[in-house]
């Protein structure tokens, strides 16, 4: 074994993690070289010293507290199907009707954006069974779409924070893909909305699941709509309609991209704008 | 109202508030090293644990701490992106990585001595100083306590990266150390 490589492996040694290097052959090395041994020896001394105590948090008691009560809240104020077959975005999440215009209020207070969105959470009215008959949800299947909705959601109400909706400015199509082609060596279709009263006024990178996506912004009066495109190479979704905090989701799927389209206005809205992307691909 | 459908929600708030709450310190200290200011990593904690708690259905039974860890950490990492552009990792981390081999960069072995003194409040200035994602190996492994596997599962890399990255973090962190210490003794 080289000095080279026990450089790195020596680590698995202050560590005790036996399967990453082989031990018997670093022992071995460290013993017969003195640069490895004084350097083993060093790193056992900084490892000791970080084993401080004060280097550990303490959560907040308020925060501890806060999050337990959450908890408590969205479990009894969750909306009980009475199909007991029924799943989906109604189960254990709790959605309020009154959310957004709550969320709107915090958010000109200047409160930070996850005060606002867990605010939404403890407010939480319940969602009434007529309200349930507009939901128009299409099997929304448990796991990932139900992440995705409330991802994109989640990413739709941050955007609406003031000074954050785009990070490029455009009101055509031109002005936009060359910026997402540099950021994520992709190009987005961006069709043209305006004969359903939508301009396009920009885009900038947000993120779901993790992963880096482009947000289209486009805004009709003081609704705005973010259309978030990934890429995906299985990507072969039908077209669903989702709410939740009082917003409408489409989802669907194009040639190797997946499309959500997010905002205050109505499904058929949506449904018109998913026409017009679908044309544009 | 008790109906079964009612006590089957309240039931699931338990078995995650039993299962979840217990790592809260160390979730929070996480967030703490990773935002690098107390009402972000707030706000950060109970992003996480609600979010946490909507995908608990898909938790199948793995070790629930680094489950949790990869979700703040997401949630730390998408609020720097929408801030400031995004942390750094991908392209820029590993050309960060590459960017001199470990033995070139060690100042003269000094004596193990000064780096066991123990001064907290110094050795978080030095953490906090570190760039990502370097911090955070050195966070996950020498303050979480993490195994190798379970830090690779919260940064979503193989382990060859951590082992690299953490190797990185230290050698790092022990100049800065030295280069601390020698200032102060010729103050």
């Amino acid at each position: 074994m080289t000095c080279e490589e026990t450089h790195i492996l020596l680590h698995a040694l202050l560590d005790n993690e036996p399967d990453a290097a082989p031990a018997p052959e670093l022992e071995a090395h460290v013993a017969s070289c003195a640069c490895c041994s004084a350097r083993l020896r060093d790193y056992r001394g900084m490892g000791e010293a970080l084993t401080e105590p004060g280097l550990r948090y303490q959560a907040p008691e308020d925060l501890r507290g806060r999050i337990e009560r959450a908890l408590l809240t969205t479990a009894s104020q969750c909306p009980r199907a009475n199909a007991p077959g029924r799943r989906g975005l109604l189960r254990g999440i709790a959605v309020g009707s009154a959310v957004s215009t709550a969320l709107a209020g915090v958010a000109a207070a200047g409160a930070p954006y996850w005060r606002t969105l867990f605010n939404g959470f403890a407010f939480g009215s319940a969602l009434s069974a007529v309200a349930a008959a507009l939901l128009m949800i299409a099997v929304i299947r448990p796991d990932q779409d139900q992440v995705i909705v409330s991802d994109v959601v989640s990413a739709h109400l941050r955007s609406l924070q003031a000074n954050h909706l785009t990070d490029v400015q455009a009101s055509d199509q031109h002005g936009v893909k060359p910026w997402f082609s540099e950021r994520l060596g992709a190009v987005p279709p961006v069709p043209d909305l305006t004969s359903q009263g939508f301009n396009l006024i920009g885009g900038r990178i947000d993120y779901v699941l993790g992963k880096p996506v482009a947000a289209l912004v486009y805004q009709r009066d003081n609704h705005v709509i973010n259309v978030f495109v990934a890429q995906d190479e299985d990507a072969e979704r039908s077209p669903k309609l989702a709410t939740l905090q009082g917003v409408n989701v489409a989802l669907w799927s194009e040639k190797g991209l997946n499309l959500c389209a997010v905002g205050d206005v109505s499904a058929k809205d949506l449904q018109d704008i998913r026409k017009k992307f679908e044309a544009a691909a | 109202m008790t109906s079964m459908a009612g006590s089957r929600d309240d039931d699931r708030a338990r078995r995650f508030r039993d299962a979840a709450l217990p790592h809260l310190d160390d979730v929070y200290t996480l967030a703490r090293y990773l935002l690098r200011n107390v009402a972000d990593a707030d706000d950060a904690v109970q992003e996480c644990y609600l979010r946490a708690f909507r995908h608990f259905d898909g938790f199948r039974g793995q070790a629930i701490k680094p489950w949790l860890m990869a979700i703040l950490r997401n949630v730390c990492h998408a609020e720097f992106a929408r801030r400031s552009g995004p942390l750094l990792v991908g392209a820029e981390a590993a050309a960060a990585e590459d960017a001199s081999p470990l033995w070139q960069e060690e100042a003269h072995t000094a004596e193990a001595e000064m780096l066991r003194q123990q001064d907290a409040e110094m050795i978080h200035g030095l953490l906090d100083a570190l760039p990502e994602p370097f911090r955070e190996a050195i966070v996950l492994r020498d303050i979480n306590d993490l195994s190798y596997q379970d830090i690779a599962e919260v940064m979503g890399a193989p382990i060859g990266t951590v082992m690299s990255r953490l190797a990185r973090a230290r050698t790092m962190l022990r100049n800065a150390w030295l280069k601390r210490k020698m200032m102060e003794q010729h103050v």
